[in-house]
């Protein structure tokens, strides 16, 4: 019984290689996207303000199942070319969840004190030059530790896309339960699988937000700012 | 403009925030050198006429001239040319009640990193000024230090190093000490008095009263966005507005 999740072992990590490799593709793309909407959300034009409510409004009420299922079998109809469902999972993730980080950013952006960006521009910093690297830092320490928890929902969205096909840890649990009839077993390790893997990502977000405390202590950061701290420290003894 | 040794003047300005008018029509000069001091009750509007000279408040109406440029919506039938906001920015500095330190950043970096990026000049070379603008406010120790890691006085007085590098004609002060504790207002007030008899010019609303006696060469009493009574630096021993003298005995 159980030897069965030994057995398949190869079978079953290639799976959930599959649904993270969906879920990363679709992670940048939305992330990128979710960016632009929520930039648009808080633009001085009424227009780039309705497109971005409207969007957000629509996509996130959507489930992924029908959002992958409208994606593969219907845009291929409407525009006449076939995805591949690789493709159709990144495209279905990546509506839905470009949605979510655009709120997750807007109220990321929104939480930031406004003397921030005055203070730039007393400065006579261009508004560019502000939102790069005064605000954007800090509106992404915000934001790190909810794009973490939606990321870990993104992994478990692709469990259904094995309606279309897609090779991930569902399917494959499907293909051999339908062999050996152990839907307990197969299923706990389906279960455990995910369990894994967000315990994994949690970590590495984790990570991230240590690596944006200010001051940073972690190790990469002392190597990576060694150059830079040596010089301040030799202007601080210069001019003391 | 008036005279050659005005550096800012504001002329007839109008601001309202939504339908409410907070600025009836101010018309102030600064000179060179000068130190002017705005002080009044909450809601005179002395905050926003201090954040009108770097057009951080745009105002209605009105004109703002800097430096031989008018800048702001003008009086109607101007003829100068009008400037972008970005070049008036660059040459006036700013201190916040609130500080306003970027917190990501490192004491020498609050400093140098905004340099670096307005002027050009590489970050090294303005870590170099950074660390020249932190001694003179004494905080040259501290330069590694995140603003999270420093006191209240301490932050304020990078603020001022801050907008100091940019080499600015006239730097105003926004109530720079109402948000510190009172034992840390004397170290930030050093610093003030220290800038001031350096010659710069500087116009600074504050609530410190006898500070303001001490460095001020014109005051300024507003109410209710109108400018209600000026004098020089005599103006509280011989100031004849009944309203301002009720304030300043209210305050001293």
């Amino acid at each position: 019984m159980w030897h069965l999740i030994w057995d398949y072992r190869g079978e079953l990590i290639q799976g959930l290689w599959t649904a993270v490799a969906v879920s990363i593709t679709a992670l940048f793309l939305s992330l990128f996207i979710g960016l632009v909407f929520a930039l648009a959300k808080m633009s001085r034009f009424a227009f780039f303000r309705g497109i971005s409510t409207i969007y957000v409004n629509i996509f996130r009420g959507i489930p992924a199942l029908v959002s992958v299922i409208w994606v593969y079998f219907g845009w291929s109809l409407l525009f006449g070319k076939n995805f591949t469902v690789y493709q159709a999972g990144v495209i279905a993730l990546t509506l839905l969840y470009s949605a979510f980080f655009s709120e997750i950013f807007r109220s990321a952006l929104q939480a930031i004190h406004k003397g921030q960006r005055e203070a730039g521009m007393a400065l006579g910093m261009t508004r560019i030059r502000i939102f790069r690297s005064i605000i954007m830092p800090q509106g992404l320490k915000i934001a790190i530790p909810n794009i973490g928890s939606m990321y870990i929902g993104m992994i478990k969205d692709t469990s259904t896309f094995a309606v279309i096909g897609l090779a991930e840890v569902v399917r494959v649990t499907q293909t051999i339960n339908s062999q050996y009839f152990q839907p307990f077993v197969l299923y706990t390790a389906a279960a455990l699988l995910y369990v894994a893997i967000a315990f994994l990502v949690d970590y590495i977000f984790k990570g991230f937000e240590s690596t944006i405390t200010y001051p940073s202590n972690g190790i990469i950061y002392r190597f990576l700012t060694r150059k830079k701290r040596a010089h301040i420290q030799e202007l601080v003894d210069a001019n003391s | 403009m008036t005279g050659s040794d005005t550096i800012i003047s504001l002329r007839q300005i109008k601001k309202s925030f939504g339908s409410t008018e907070v600025l009836h029509g101010i018309d102030l000069d600064v000179h060179a050198g000068s130190h002017t001091v705005i002080f009044g009750p909450s809601g005179s509007g002395k905050s926003t006429v201090l954040r009108t000279m770097n057009l951080l408040e745009k105002p209605n109406s009105g004109s703002i001239c800097f430096e031989n440029r008018e800048y702001g919506p003008g009086l109607d039938g101007s003829e100068l040319v009008r400037g972008k906001p970005i070049e008036l920015r660059r040459r006036v500095g700013m201190v916040f009640q609130q500080f306003n330190l970027f917190p990501h950043f490192s004491a020498i970096d609050n400093i140098a990193i905004p340099l670096a990026t307005v002027t050009g000049i590489s970050k090294s070379d303005a870590r170099e000024r950074g660390a020249i603008e932190l001694k003179k406010v004494g905080l040259l120790p501290w330069a590694a230090s995140y603003p999270s890691q420093l006191s209240g006085g301490q932050q304020q007085r990078v603020a001022i190093a801050r907008a100091l590098s940019m080499d600015p004609t006239l730097m105003l002060f926004d109530e720079p000490t109402s948000a510190l504790d009172p034992e840390l207002v004397g170290e930030v007030l050093s610093v003030m008095r220290a800038l001031a008899e350096s010659g710069m010019t500087m116009v600074v609303v504050t609530h410190e009263m006898n500070f303001a006696k001490e460095i001020g060469d014109q005051h300024i009493f507003m109410e209710a966005g109108n400018i209600v009574a000026t004098g020089d630096a005599n103006f509280f021993d011989n100031c004849n507005n009944e309203r301002a003298r009720q304030f300043i005995g209210s305050v001293l």
